[in-house]
């Protein structure tokens, strides 16, 4: 059972490498296609896993920063990633992990509520995005955020760590009363 | 990195080759500069990349240095421990911030005092600047003052307001115990038993005149003379008719 783990292997130069995790391929595969068109001066890659563990065989460099892709719309992939959330190390949700849910504008096709990620979130200590990944609009604005995030993590922007970028991305509100 | 350093240097010596010879080649000159200066531009990201990764791996390993207690806490004391961690590192961090403004403060400050003795003092804008918040400065602390005063009147004049009322309610309060008393006094009065009594001789004594007014009308009709005809015998009978309960 490979866990992943941070800061294993020697970073390449210049490079950053992401992980989106998810169930929902076309989304996934959209969003990739969205942050490798963005301009900026180190390379990206970013990988695709459907679940946690990846297989061993493939020789990967190290990952910066995995994103869970969760959709609302179905208690399937929620389940999936919580399956693939035990396969990652502790040291991983010092900021290198962040939460992203889609699909929260129809709100007549949610079956998982919103507090539920809110408290995911919480216990992981980990950011939680909200993004509509359909829109393209709000889809290049998310894969923006999401390569500055990764850039970070990867250690191209001095002066700025992925801890840091932690606490500044915590958000002031606590889970509702009714669920501590 | 020492090939691209290699290279560098090659352009550079071409460059200083190529800077005497005629105007056409200056072009090209111009932009073998460009590339050198991104690849310049590259090798300083990358050292600040490599740093800022340096940094993260030593910080792991002094993190890992550090033993976690293994003793099984329950979920609340956890979370309370990762808060109170986290509000550790918000603290460092904001002490950081604090002692970097501290720091560019004193270099702003050295820096204007270099600046200011090296110009002339009395011209410059800076001086100009500084006076005119000086004279800011006075005219708030003026306003400042006053509006200080002011307000030490207005609670004089509330003060006053409010002994006066409280002079008023109690005189208030007296006249109302004294027309109390009054009311009381006149109460008694009315129930004493003098009052009784003489209302009670009161009575007997309007009965008896009633009873001797009755026996003179009676004494009058029954003398069956024609009281109408003369005056003074109306008069009489009539005046006997008045009911003495209602004087």
């Amino acid at each position: 059972m490979s866990v992943l783990k941070p800061l294993d292997k020697l970073p390449a130069l210049n490079t950053a490498t992401g992980l989106l995790v998810g169930t929902e391929d076309a989304l996934l595969q959209q969003l990739a296609d969205s942050m490798l068109k963005e301009d900026c001066a180190s390379e990206l890659r970013v990988h695709l896993a459907k679940s946690l563990p990846l297989p061993s065989n493939v020789n990967r460099p190290r990952i910066d920063l995995i994103v869970f892709v969760i959709n609302l719309h179905s208690k399937y992939s929620l389940q999936h990633v919580q399956e693939s959330l035990r396969h990652v190390d502790a040291s991983f949700f010092l900021g290198r992990v962040c939460f992203l849910s889609t699909g929260a504008g129809q709100e007549h096709h949610c079956s998982i509520h919103r507090n539920t990620v809110l408290k995911l979130a919480h216990t992981y200590r980990s950011p939680l995005l909200f993004c509509d990944l359909e829109v393209e609009d709000f889809r290049a604005t998310m894969a923006q955020r999401l390569v500055r995030m990764l850039l970070v993590c990867a250690g191209h922007v001095p002066g700025v760590s992925a801890l840091s970028l932690l606490s500044l991305l915590r958000s002031s509100e606590t889970p509702p009363p009714e669920e501590l | 990195m020492e090939q691209l350093l290699q290279e560098q240097a090659a352009a550079e010596s071409a460059d200083s080759g190529e800077a005497g010879g005629a105007g056409g080649l200056l072009q090209v000159a111009g932009a073998q500069e460009a590339r050198s200066d991104d690849r310049m531009t590259l090798l300083l990201r990358l050292r600040a990349q490599t740093k800022q990764q340096l940094l993260e791996y030593k910080s792991m390993i002094d993190a890992n240095e550090e033993k976690t207690p293994e003793q099984i806490m329950q979920e609340k004391q956890i979370e309370a421990k990762i808060e109170d961690l986290e509000n550790e590192i918000e603290e460092v961090k904001i002490a950081l911030e604090m002692k970097n403004l501290t720091l560019a403060r004193m270099q702003l400050s050295t820096a204007l005092k270099k600046n200011l003795e090296k110009n002339n003092t009395m011209s410059s804008v800076l001086m100009d600047d500084m006076k005119h918040i000086l004279k800011l400065n006075k005219l708030i602390m003026k306003s400042q003052q006053e509006s200080w005063e002011l307000e030490e009147k207005l609670l004089d004049v509330r003060k006053k307001r409010l002994q006066l009322k409280q002079a008023s309610e109690s005189k208030l309060l007296e006249i109302q115990t004294e027309k109390n008393k009054q009311k009381e006094d006149l109460d008694n009065v009315e129930n004493s038993d003098k009052i009784k009594t003489m209302q009670q001789n009161l009575q007997k004594e309007i009965q008896i005149t009633t009873v001797i007014q009755h026996v003179f009308q009676n004494l009058i009709l029954g003398s069956k003379t024609n009281w109408a005809e003369d005056s003074a015998l109306k008069e009489t009978v009539l005046q006997l008719e008045k009911n003495l309960t209602m004087i």
